[in-house]
């Protein structure tokens, strides 16, 4: 789901690299709301280190090969810590495996950094669940691991959609995106799955790292 | 007399130049020369082939409007031959479901070409794949060990 260099134009990146700054920004400025902000630095830290790490993870889905992303769980887990995170992941996948590209780095932090703040968000009102529902918790949690990927799906889908180039033809393009939303939603319960998997493991071993966000 | 021997020898000589007539609408012939072709195979990051993949191919002195256009085959690959007369860095663009990558391809020096094979992205091996994600991992380690240190 990384858009790589030279699909995008160059406006289109541009732009990507402005709205990312902005919303970096904006979250930046709330972290600094936080009365100890450098509180949740190691969290961060080793949640962009999974986030970097679950991208060579892959799942070949025919026609199309995809990987872990977990921004679902990153989301859910940082708040808004979450965009600036998976920003550093992204530059670093780009960086060491040319995962992705620096040119559109900010195109790509909005496909996934803002359904994880979205994520965060959503992840707050698990509370609103009974401590004895814990069903009904855990099919938020999936529904944040999987919604979120889907959005990302969703954004991805849109922008390439939105910007064939026309030397190519753009009905076989369209084809082959349409194709490989069929892997996306494989992979959305994938990462449901293990967002509940690891939001249960750390609510029985460690519930403060799940506070806070 | 006369004429019963031009009959004659018309029925004999009409099929043959029927027959020969058949043989030329039919016939072909093949012709070869050896000559230097690009081959190119697009992959994903796993090694997966690009199957059905879109190509689009500029030639070195026109990079605005594409040379050829075509698609991979089943394992990724297309071959196609350079135009002779033209060289310099011919670029193939490849692209399916947003995903694709660019290369550039220097043709000169046909004479003297030589088997090689270039890659779009420095390709790294399993070994170092791993030392670099691990020493990635460590500077993400080592940043929550020294942000969570107790201060004194």
């Amino acid at each position: 789901m990384h858009v790589p260099d030279g699909i995008l134009p160059p406006a289109v990146a541009i732009s990507g690299y402005g709205i990312s700054g902005g919303i970096t920004w904006y979250c930046l400025k709330q972290i600094e709301k936080q009365n100890n902000p450098q509180a949740q630095i190691p969290r961060s830290s080793l949640l962009t280190a999974a986030f970097f790490v679950a991208s060579s993870i892959h799942i070949p889905i025919p026609p199309i090969s995809i990987h872990l992303i977990l921004n679902g769980l990153v989301g859910a887990l940082l708040g808004y810590y979450a965009f600036p995170a998976i920003l550093i992941g992204l530059f670093f996948q780009a960086v060491m495996f040319g995962h992705g590209g620096l040119s559109t780095l900010g195109i790509n932090g909005i496909i996934m950094g803002v359904p994880a703040l979205f994520a965060g968000y959503l992840f707050r009102f698990r509370y609103l669940f009974k401590t004895n529902k814990k069903m009904l918790q855990n099919v938020l949690v999936f529904a944040i691991g999987c919604g979120t990927l889907l959005i990302s799906a969703a954004l991805f889908t849109t922008i390439v959609l939105t910007n064939i180039s026309p030397d190519f033809n753009s009905e076989l393009e369209r084809n082959a995106i349409f194709i490989s939303l069929f892997a996306y939603s494989i992979q959305a319960i994938i990462e449901g799955s293990i967002t509940v998997a690891i939001i249960s493991f750390l609510e029985r071993v460690k519930p403060q790292l799940l506070e806070g966000n | 007399m006369k004429k019963t021997n031009f009959v004659l020898i018309s029925l004999i000589i009409l099929p043959i130049l029927t027959w020969s007539t058949k043989i030329h609408a039919h016939g072909s012939k093949i012709n070869y020369r050896e000559t230097k072709a690009i081959e190119i195979q697009a992959t994903y990051d796993d090694g997966t082939p690009m199957a059905n993949a879109q190509i689009v191919i500029y030639a070195p002195n026109n990079r605005n409007i594409p040379w050829m256009k075509a698609q991979t085959d089943a394992e990724g690959k297309f071959t196609f031959i350079p135009n002779e007369e033209i060289d310099g860095n011919w670029d193939v663009k490849v692209r399916q479901s947003g995903h694709g990558d660019i290369i550039s391809i220097p043709v000169s020096d046909r004479e003297n070409l030589q088997t090689q094979i270039i890659t779009s992205n420095f390709e790294y091996n399993p070994m170092q794949k791993l030392v670099m994600t691990v020493a990635s991992v460590w500077g993400f380690v080592g940043t929550a060990l020294f942000f969570s240190r107790r201060k004194s």
